[in-house]
């Protein structure tokens, strides 16, 4: 069975239409990158796939069946967690809500010592596990994250800009757990990003949206010169450097000024946090 | 009258029991006020509750359901309208004045004597009768128990809205038990210390726990044992050296924070040297 089923989705706010036509599917121990410009809806393609925001069109399947809310099969990292910069948490507590923070009472939960553990060796977090959050560097906080996200065991990891407010260095370490967790775990993993070089060694599916269409594939059927030409409605073009990394040229609007704290700044198109998005699909 | 007798006597040990039990809660819920950095609202709920205390003293109610109407109404609408806006501070401070102007009108209007009034801005531990300690009692069994209850999703929920809505639990529904459970503890607090220096019992411990102590379970316990420690030691000096019960407390757990501040500072000092 396909981890995710896309099938012609469409998805609105309102009446206002964020994108259509999304059709692909993702297999187990795959890494998809999602690109596009800020506000084009990357973020909203995760939301659908949480269950926090109804598909306007076409069929969504997760693991066979209509994405809903708490599915503990997808982890979720998302894009700015406001708690860490101040959080006097330690990285292993948090980690811990991971693993029953959604329990009411005050029973304990059955391994979660040993799960806790495990999710903190798996990202390499174990030596810094035991400081506040907010005494941790911007790639220690990244993993403490992923251990957070992955403690529960779910086999679809959707990452919001994971490498957003890193440094070079950093991102290369955060790209090496990516691919890590999808061999040794076997997960899907949906990673959203500002830019396909870094991911470009582990990515086996791209997922592309711009004006509101979607388009997918691999890298080269997706970041070539006459699709991305089609998407964006203007002449693009991309140079490969001898290492083989891509500059696409062309899109100079779009990626002169990336936002290194990872807001998305997508007013036109709706970019709203995870949690407002929640309280809304509730009502 | 030597001092064992004053403090067996029946005020002391009302007052004894009154304290305990507004300390046990006051101290849980404030972990969650410092973790949730909704110190204005803690503040604000005292405030909002003192309009509906004077409106129940002009109607000639027991200002106690005055108070419990406005703070859980106050805190209910807090609670639902500032769950994830940024300005939360905002809807807090509109609903403070709003509720305060009420407090001056109904204040305006009462012509009786102002002592009732006085006991609801700086607190008459010394004066609560047996069933004002029965209600002081339930009401805080109540929150401690819902404190349990809720305990893992509320921290969830305060510490990473975002992933915690991701896996299912309602952070509208928690920012509303948590200002319900604050407007509780402020209507109980309100005895001991009343409305102006409830941040004493519902913030500072709290407050010096979390700069002590990383770790959730620790800091709760912490904080329960500062509030107990500060309202017990209060009663205490206030009965052997004279001086009103608030002030005591008050003094003890400002004190108590700003130890807790000093021995934190000089811990990170001290680490970072040791890092240099």
């Amino acid at each position: 069975m396909s981890v995710l089923e896309l099938h012609n989705v469409g998805i609105s706010r309102g009446d206002r239409p964020i994108w259509n036509g999304a059709t692909f599917t993702i297999e187990p121990g795959t890494v998809t990158a999602v690109l596009g410009p800020n506000g084009s809806g990357k973020s909203t393609l995760l939301h659908a796939i949480s269950g926090l925001l109804p598909i306007a069109q076409g069929e969504l399947l997760v693991f066979g069946a209509k994405p809903h809310r708490g599915n503990s099969q997808v982890g979720y990292v998302a894009q700015t967690r406001v708690a860490d910069a101040t959080s006097t948490l330690t990285g292993r507590d948090y980690v811990g809500l991971g693993m029953d923070g959604v329990h009411y009472g005050w029973g304990r939960t059955k391994g979660k010592r040993e799960a806790v553990a495990q999710a903190l060796r798996q990202v390499g977090a174990t030596g810094f596990a035991d400081r506040p959050m907010h005494s941790l560097s911007g790639g220690q906080r990244q993993r403490i994250a992923f251990a957070h996200a992955t403690v529960f065991k779910p086999t679809l990891l959707l990452l919001d800009e994971p490498l957003a407010a890193l440094d070079i260095a950093a991102q290369a370490e955060i790209v090496d757990l990516i691919n890590l967790l999808r061999v040794e775990q076997n997960m899907a993993i949906i990673v959203v990003a500002h830019d396909l070089n870094p991911l470009s060694g582990i990515v086996d599916q791209v997922v592309w949206i711009a004006r509101r269409q979607v388009k997918s594939g691999s890298i080269d059927e997706v970041v070539n010169e006459s699709v991305l030409s089609d998407l964006y409605g203007h002449p693009i073009e991309i140079l490969v450097t001898p290492t083989g990394r891509r500059v696409i040229v062309g899109l100079e609007e779009e990626f002169a000024h990336p936002h290194p704290h990872g807001h998305d700044h997508s007013g036109e198109e709706g970019h709203q946090h995870f949690a407002e998005l929640y309280e809304e699909g509730r009502q | 009258m030597s001092l064992w007798q004053l403090l067996t006597s029946a005020f002391v040990l009302h007052a004894f029991y009154a304290i305990t039990a507004v300390a046990l809660a006051a101290g849980a819920v404030g972990y969650f006020v410092v973790l949730r950095r909704q110190a204005f609202a803690a503040h604000a709920i005292g405030h909002i509750g003192f309009a509906g205390a004077a409106g129940a003293i002009l109607i000639g109610w027991s200002p106690l359901i005055g108070l419990l109407v406005f703070c859980v109404v106050a805190g209910v609408l807090v609670g639902v309208a500032g769950a994830s806006l940024d300005d939360r501070d905002t809807v807090v401070g509109v609903t403070l004045t709003g509720a305060l102007g009420l407090g001056v009108l109904f204040l305006s209007l009462y012509s009786g004597y102002a002592n009732a009034t006085y006991s609801i801005l700086f607190g008459q531990v010394l004066g609560v009768s047996t069933s004002d300690i029965r209600t002081v009692a339930l009401v805080s069994g109540l929150v401690l128990v819902s404190v349990v209850v809720v305990f893992r999703p509320l921290l969830f929920s305060s510490v990473d809205s975002q992933s915690a809505a991701s896996r299912g639990i309602s952070n509208q529904l928690m920012s509303v038990l948590f200002m319900t459970l604050l407007a509780l503890t402020t209507v109980v607090a309100v005895q001991v210390v009343g409305v102006l220096l409830v941040f004493s019992l519902l913030v500072a411990p709290a407050a010096a726990a979390e700069a002590l102590t990383s770790h959730p379970l620790r800091a709760v316990a912490l904080s329960v044992g500062l509030a107990l420690f500060s309202g017990w030691m209060g009663l205490f000096l206030a009965v052997w050296l004279g001086g009103p019960v608030s002030f005591w407390i008050t003094a003890l757990a400002s004190l108590a924070y700003v130890m807790a501040r000093l021995s934190d500072s000089l811990k990170s000092q001290r680490l970072h040297s040791a890092r240099v």
